[in-house]
């Protein structure tokens, strides 16, 4: 009874092409940023626990300037500036906008790990010596697997965010699930054959924001979820 | 082969007088994200205090539509919410059409007030209960014992995760600009870049610019956190390093 309410006729390839065409880069961008800023994030906030004054220094740096910069300004760093340096790097638009994902999310994973690992009792360390793990081996069998324990629940919001944050891709023209809805748009307010000389943003706008919400909700419940169980 | 060009080449290869020549571009664009963002603050504050206030106390349907509204803005990107309010509602069934100006500091002011409840309800929930009893004894009523009690304690409790979300919202006035092209400074750098093509001067520029905003900015706060605290968290934490030294 609600749904041809819900699907007027020309929702129908609007839906497809969004699904077909915006989604695939969503979801690469998102898998490929979330991966690398955990295992980049984990290391970097690990070795940040190390007292080694130049390479806290160069950690901190890292973790300051791509918290500090707003993610849209890192984008076009790396999709406009980067290709005219003289080192003339080029990537396609969605590999550029994971990686300035990537940069920008495993910094705050860093900040976390740090925070996370911290938190282990010296205790842990000490009894792990004791038993004659070196250092790599007393952090990865002893300290990490109890800090991961605490770092579910950022890492969970930092999924939600880059999921959220994958629409910033829109603005280096690539072509995810906001720039297919926004090009849809355009198509239907042009005149036939292209278009309808409708106007549909509202609705179209309102769906991707409803598409978000259902992806995000249940994952920032989740992690709610971690935080009460896990600490 | 050729020899890798180091950081220091690089930024010597840069033409600087370019950025130089076109310092009005930048200061034009820098003014305009301040006010934005300024608007947006206090738009963000007073949304924070009104609905924090409403979800610390359980005040009947303004906390229930509270809490929807704060988990519809958190759950969904800011840049989709931007693009709602400046072409979707300017359509039917709506028809409202906003400046790029208004439809900006309204989105920040809807993002950064949703966040803001949160750290509000926070700090307001962390104020003792007793403390709003003695203000209630002393004759004040529910009010007047929030403006004079719960909101200083609580609001100071609650002040160094809204400073977050001001900081954030700053920042976030950076991609409203090449979305609805507002000309707040990221944008001005973006339409720069496209009539003058070159990327690496403007966009370098650009990130120094908000470096420098926001390190400065985030200095200045942790001083006047550091200056608002409550006397009672200062006094703990000296306790505690004494302890330490101790040990």
């Amino acid at each position: 009874m609600l749904l041809p309410a819900l699907t007027p006729d020309w929702s129908g390839p609007v839906f497809r092409y969004v699904l077909e065409h915006g989604l695939p880069f969503t979801l690469k961008i998102a898998g490929t940023s979330v991966v690398g800023s955990a295992v980049i994030g984990i290391v970097l906030g690990t070795l940040l626990t190390i007292r080694f004054l130049p390479l806290r220094g160069l950690i901190r740096l890292y973790i300051e300037v791509w918290r500090g910069l707003p993610l849209i300004v890192t984008l076009f760093l790396i999709v406009y500036a980067l290709p005219q340096t003289t080192f003339h790097l080029t990537f396609r638009p969605w590999v550029g906008a994971a990686i300035g994902l990537t940069l920008w999310g495993s910094a705050q994973v860093a900040e976390a790990t740090r925070g996370a690992v911290e938190s282990i009792p010296r205790e842990q360390h000490e009894a792990a010596s004791a038993l004659g793990f070196g250092w790599v081996g007393r952090h990865v069998h002893v300290v990490l697997p109890q800090a991961l324990r605490r770092l579910l629940p950022p890492l969970v919001s930092l999924l939600v965010n880059v999921i959220q944050n994958t629409t910033l891709a829109a603005l280096v023209s690539v072509t995810e699930v906001l720039f297919a809805a926004k090009q849809q748009v355009e198509r239907l307010a042009a005149p036939p054959p292209a278009g309808l000389l409708q106007q549909h943003g509202f609705a179209i706008y309102a769906a991707v924001l409803v598409f978000f919400f259902v992806v995000s909700f249940p994952l920032t419940r989740l992690a709610a979820y971690f935080e009460r169980r896990l600490i | 082969m050729r020899p890798l060009p180091n950081l220091m080449s690089l930024l010597a290869s840069f033409e600087w007088s370019f950025i130089w020549d076109n310092r009005d571009e930048f200061l034009h664009g820098l003014w305009k994200t301040l006010q934005v963002s300024l608007i947006a603050i206090a738009g963000a504050f007073a949304v924070g205090v009104v609905l924090g206030a409403g979800r610390a106390h359980r005040i009947p349907v303004l906390s229930q539509l509270a809490a929807i509204y704060v988990e519809v803005i958190r759950n969904t990107p800011i840049l989709v919410q931007v693009y709602f309010v400046y072409f979707g509602l300017s359509e039917p069934p709506f028809n409202i059409r906003l400046t790029a100006f208004t439809a900006g500091w309204l989105t920040l002011v809807v993002w950064g007030g949703a966040f803001n409840t949160e750290n509000f309800r926070a700090g307001f929930e962390a104020v003792p209960y007793r403390y709003r009893e003695a203000g209630l004894a002393l004759g004040f009523g529910r009010l007047k014992t929030f403006l004079n009690v719960t909101l200083p304690i609580g609001g100071r409790i609650a002040l160094p995760s809204s400073i977050n979300t001001y900081v954030s919202v700053l920042k976030n006035s950076a991609l409203i600009g090449p979305a609805i092209s507002l000309p707040e400074l990221t944008y001005q750098a973006y339409s720069l870049e496209s009539v003058s093509f070159r990327a690496t001067e403007i966009y370098f520029t650009l990130a120094v610019i908000y470096l420098v905003v926001v390190w400065v900015l985030s200095g200045l706060i942790r001083a006047l956190e550091a200056w608002l605290a409550l006397p009672e968290a200062k006094r703990v934490r000296t306790r505690q390093q004494r302890l330490w030294q101790a040990v």
